[in-house]
């Protein structure tokens, strides 16, 4: 049988991937050398006490796993018979994948027959969340894992990705958004706009003046780039910033109606320490990228 | 010499602080750390100086005394790790002193014993080949003297030796090729002393404290890890209310100290607690000693700032960049918003201080970039700094012609260095200075053109818009004015006498729902407030 993986990098929380089977690999973040692994150390994630404290000035940082608990996650599906499909963040934005690799080469020498399968969404938080659940929904609807694995194909790089954030200390500190190197230093009141790109990095494709500027520019890239996105899911993705996301989600309304669900997702904390705090992104359905 | 009293123990503390207040850069130069903790010599010297003018004694008063004094000054000038050891072991020496009136040499000698008990009391991990071990093996030396000329001729000879050997001790010091720094600025002290016995003034004694060096904040970038955390020290008094005093064991501050920092130096002196530490939450080490009393004095220093020195080393050692940027201001907050925008110098300046040329050209060679772009923020530096770009053939100065703040703010917010070449950048700033308006609001100085001394002004560009009795509702009304509404965002720098900042902030938002409303400390001075619009 097939055994469903996920990890807790893409904002599926344990009851989401309750609905779907999925199991959740837990992507770790450090505050002050105290190494955290979500919905493993905690039951429940407190955005706002989380992006409190990086309001306060604490910059948590993140570290990959270990090949060793790729193998704890993965050998007793395959000592059970079990094959694997792994829907997973960005290979592009780290390196905890070659450790999964080895894990993968290994427990394949020792388990000859068994199958392992990735989809990668190229992308992180909302966008993955997305992608997770649509793999999710397929997986339920009946289709065969070929029929999944030949959606992802083409379908990953049809869902966009556009996000602001309200400083940008984070993101330089993590070195992790293209484009930013030459803009100098913090903006304050100038929101750079950053999308996911097909490759599965975030790079940085613009800025504007003021929140409502921002908020404008994300609802333009709906109008501009949207392709059937009311038949697909449409999240909206916030850094604990609920109010803003929902005045992203009336704008959305006023242009596009009411004849859709939107659904609204708070970054994981390990997306988060890479974001920064009050930073609101849409992802869709797309004619690309 | 047969005895010490208390006037020669206050001249040989002087003669101590004397030598070593002309060493002091010797012993700064031996710091060995990765991160220095200060500079060993400085900290020294402000310790020790800090004993040498004790508390006015009457002219008779005991040697018992003035060691007292003397090590109560020292006790409050401690600072970094070799200082509070140094302070401890004056506090060993006093005690050591108690009820004489006078010491000679066999009592001073207890005495010096003492100082060495107390002052490896005072580390948790006595770390030998240190100052404690020169010290330690100075005093045993010298026991024994037969007068106080023999016995200060042993204790510098044996803490010469002992400093010599520092490096076989404590492999750091090998690795770097050096000696103690502690143990080396000690041995200058013992020296000092043994010339004040003998009535030599050796050097004359530096009154003045060097000036705490201006922390270079370009060290910790938003950019930066946390690598070193924070040198925490603190003069703690145990409060009635909190402990019971008479029974109070002071070792459980110590021990939770011992497992939640490094290089812990701790010591109780009657009621007060002295604590030096290393930790990366300085919070949670300050929180936890508030239970037990009060803080007199406290003093935290992130240590990667600490750094500083050899950090400017490293940027010129890089070599030269591309472009830089230059810009003026005044107020500690908007030279820091500066800095963070990527303005490489911020020179101090403004409507009442215009820098000089000489400002200009300085920081044109330590930004040591190919290009460098100038943001004046004023129209009367606006000249300087053209006369400045004329003048310096080492490098593109390019002037940006932003006469207030706003201006030059928001062109360095636009400053896109990968935009193209030296010119087509420098145009994209020029046109950025024009999106931008900029309201002002100070405070008349006198009677003139229809306005009374100490009304409020609202001014844009050479115009007095409005004026109010006070700078909130005089903002209010220049935003009005220049329909602030339009813009996305409306951007207010609080100046260091704004009243009621976040008044205005609230009021602005409410007014203008469209635009975000921004308010940043500024700390400025001649402007209450400072308007930016774009």
């Amino acid at each position: 049988m097939l055994r469903l993986f996920t990890d807790t990098d893409t904002d599926i929380t344990p009851a989401v991937a309750a609905e779907y089977g999925y199991r959740l690999i837990s992507m770790p973040y450090s505050v002050d050398a105290k190494t955290v692994y979500p919905y493993v150390d905690f039951n429940e994630f407190e955005a706002h006490k989380f992006y409190d404290m990086l309001r306060n000035g604490v910059l948590p940082t993140t570290s990959a796993i270990s090949k060793e608990r790729y193998i704890e996650y993965f050998e007793p599906e395959f000592a059970a018979g079990n094959d694997i499909l792994y829907v997973h963040f960005s290979r592009a934005m780290t390196v905890t994948f070659n450790a999964m690799d080895e894990a993968v080469a290994e427990l394949k020498a020792k388990y000859p027959e068994r199958q392992f399968h990735e989809i990668d969404t190229k992308g992180i938080t909302t966008i993955s969340y997305t992608i997770v659940r649509e793999v999710g929904d397929l997986l339920k609807a009946g289709k065969s894992l070929e029929e999944v694995l030949a959606w992802a194909e083409t379908e990953v790089d049809k869902f966009a990705m556009y996000f602001f954030a309200d400083d940008l200390k984070f993101f330089r500190r993590s070195g992790r958004v293209s484009g930013l190197a030459a803009t100098m230093g913090t903006l304050i009141g100038i929101r750079p706009i950053i999308y996911m790109s097909q490759e599965g990095k975030m790079v940085s494709c613009g800025k504007e003046k003021g929140r409502l500027k921002a908020m404008e520019h994300l609802v333009q890239q709906v109008a501009d780039l949207g392709e059937d996105f009311k038949s697909h899911r449409f999240v909206i993705g916030h850094t604990d910033a609920p109010e803003l996301a929902e005045e992203v989600g009336k704008m959305i309304r006023e242009r596009f109606g009411e004849d859709f669900p939107i659904e609204y997702v708070v970054a994981n904390p390990t997306a988060g320490s890479h974001a920064g705090p009050n930073g609101v992104g849409v992802c869709f359905h797309a004619k690309h990228r | 010499m047969d005895s010490i009293d208390a006037r020669l123990y206050l001249n040989l503390i002087r003669g101590g602080a004397a030598r070593l207040s002309a060493h002091r850069q010797t012993i700064n130069d031996l710091n060995v750390f990765p991160i220095p903790d200060g500079d060993t010599g400085d900290n020294m010297f402000m310790t020790i100086q800090a004993g040498c003018t004790p508390a006015s004694l009457g002219a008779d008063c005991t040697l018992s005394e003035m060691a007292k004094a003397v090590s109560a000054g020292m006790l409050m000038g401690a600072r970094g790790n070799s200082g509070v050891i140094l302070s401890r072991i004056f506090a060993g020496i006093a005690k050591g002193l108690a009820d004489v009136r006078e010491a000679g040499v066999n009592a001073f000698s207890r005495a010096m014993q003492a100082g060495v008990d107390e002052s490896y009391h005072a580390v948790s991990e006595p770390v030998e080949g240190t100052i404690l071990t020169v010290f330690r093996e100075g005093v045993e030396a010298a026991a024994g003297s037969k007068d106080l000329d023999e016995y200060f001729d042993l204790l510098v000879s044996a803490m010469d030796l002992s400093l010599q050997h520092t490096p076989e001790l404590l492999d750091v010091l090998k690795k770097a090729g050096v000696v103690d720094s502690g143990g080396a600025g000690l041995l200058y002290i013992a020296e000092g002393m043994r010339a004040a016995l003998h009535g030599e003034i050796a050097e004359t004694l530096d009154e003045a404290v060097p000036a705490p060096a201006h922390a270079d904040l370009d060290a910790f970038t938003e950019d930066s890890i946390l690598e070193f955390g924070y040198c925490t020290e603190f003069l703690l008094r145990l409060q009635r209310s909190k402990v019971d005093l008479d029974t109070f064991d002071e070792t459980v501050i110590s021990d939770w100290l011992a497992q939640n920092g490094d290089s812990l130096v701790f010591f109780r002196d009657g009621t007060i607690i002295k604590v030096h530490v290393h930790t990366r939450t300085p919070g949670e080490i300050l929180n936890h000693c508030q239970q037990y009393g009060e803080f007199l004095t406290l003093k935290v220093e992130n240590m990667t700032l600490q750094h500083h020195e050899n950090h400017m080393d490293e940027r010129f050692k890089v070599g030269r960049k591309s472009y830089g940027v230059v810009a003026v201001a005044s107020g500690s907050g908007l030279a820091a918003t500066f800095k963070e925008l990527g303005a490489d110098i911020v020179i101090e300046g403004g409507q009442t201080m215009n820098p000089p040329v000489e400002r200009f050209i300085e920081a044109f060679d330590t930004v040591n970039a190919e290009t460098v772009f100038v943001l004046p923020n004023n129209g009367n530096i606006l000249l300087t700094a053209r006369q400045a770009a004329e003048i310096y053939g080492k490098a593109d100065i390019r002037v940006i012609p932003s006469k207030t703040l706003g201006e030059g703010y928001y062109a360095l917010a636009n400053l896109d260095t990968e935009a193209g070449d030296a010119q087509t950048i420098e145009a994209s700033l020029t046109e950025a200075v024009d999106e931008v308006a900029t309201g002002l609001v100070s405070r008349a100085i006198r009677d003139s053109g229809g306005f009374h001394e100490g009304d409020y002004l609202g001014i844009h560009g050479k115009m007095i818009l409005t004026s109010g009795p006070d700078p909130e509702s005089t903002l209010l009304a220049l935003a009005d004015t220049l329909q602030a509404g339009s813009f996305d965002v409306i951007l207010v720098f609080a100046g260091a006498d704004a009243k009621d900042p976040d008044g205005v902030r609230k009021a602005l938002a409410a007014r203008y729902p469209r635009s975000e409303v921004i308010l940043q400390p500024g700390g400025q001075p001649v402007y209450e407030y400072i308007l930016v619009l774009f």
